[in-house]
């Protein structure tokens, strides 16, 4: 299977920016100045790499979604940008344009397993018990992932100013104060 | 499922679970016999087959899933070196603004 991963200059970065995190977390005098440095110095670059990364992610997973029609991949493709611009809001930032982006991509990873467990179930009894309690386990993952990323994405978004933002995620309004 | 040789005949005979214990049961000899174990060795090639099938399927969701995982993590790392620079700190769990921050 294809790893999605980052070039090892976006791979240092991302260790360094871990290791700042810590020391500021632990209270380390100076490191939350460090910190800014870094995060000024290697957040655009290490934010284009993710963001290269994640559109090849939404791609290959709207391929899979689509079995083959180009019309349903393109449709999942665009909807899932059109939800991560709405899910952005007015002005982003870089990283909130990437979570907004994260968001989309799990989104298309939960409806994509969710169809495979229909697919499954339609099957009737043909399919192994096990098989079906793996997959159960798998969507369960994506579907925690996916409330985590937006969670992830509101808590950014809350930095930036009291603004309120509604968004429609597959049906269910959501607010998110900014 | 197996043929058992006894005094120059074949006899055909099934392995059955009950209640945890395997039990062999004999089903027949001669021509309708066969019949019954080619149908048998069909179901089980079938379930094999259908298994393998599941099996590949799980793991190209699995792969599909855990192929970004570097891309997830990177990200989680931005977000949190970003709130961390902003003077958040995180305790239990929730974020909490520094008052010296």
């Amino acid at each position: 299977m294809l790893e999605l991963g980052l070039t090892d200059e976006a791979r240092e970065r991302v260790a360094e920016l871990r290791a700042l995190s810590e020391k500021v977390q632990d209270g380390e005098k100076g490191a939350r100045t460090e910190l800014r440095r870094a995060l000024r110095e290697s957040a655009p670059g290490v934010l284009a790499r993710c963001s290269n990364t994640g559109r090849v992610y939404r791609g290959m997973l709207a391929e899979k979604m689509a079995v083959g029609d180009p019309l349903v991949k393109e449709a999942t493709v665009q909807q899932a940008e059109r939800m991560a611009l709405e899910l952005a809001g007015e002005n982003p930032t870089p990283l909130e344009v990437l979570l907004s982006e994260r968001v989309a991509s799990l989104w298309i990873l939960t409806e994509l397993q969710e169809a495979l467990m229909a697919a499954w179930y339609y099957k009737g009894g043909g399919t192994p018990m096990s098989v079906v309690l793996q997959m159960a386990r798998l969507q369960e993952s994506a579907h925690r992932r996916y409330l985590a990323a937006i969670k992830t994405l509101a808590q950014v978004q809350k930095l930036q100013g009291p603004s309120r933002v509604q968004v429609n995620i597959s049906g269910n309004q959501i607010n998110v104060s900014r | 499922m197996a043929w058992e040789r006894r005094g120059g005949n074949l006899y055909y005979y099934r392995c059955e679970r009950e209640g945890g214990r395997v039990r062999k049961r004999y089903v027949g000899t001669g021509e309708l016999a066969e019949r019954i174990a080619h149908a048998d060795a069909t179901i089980r090639k079938t379930r094999t087959e259908r298994r393998k099938r599941a099996q590949a399927e799980i793991e190209e969701a699995e792969g599909l899933a855990s192929m970004a995982d570097e891309l997830n993590d990177a990200t989680e790392v931005l977000a949190r070196a970003e709130m961390l620079a902003a003077g958040y700190h995180r305790r239990k769990g929730e974020w909490r603004r520094r008052r010296d921050a």
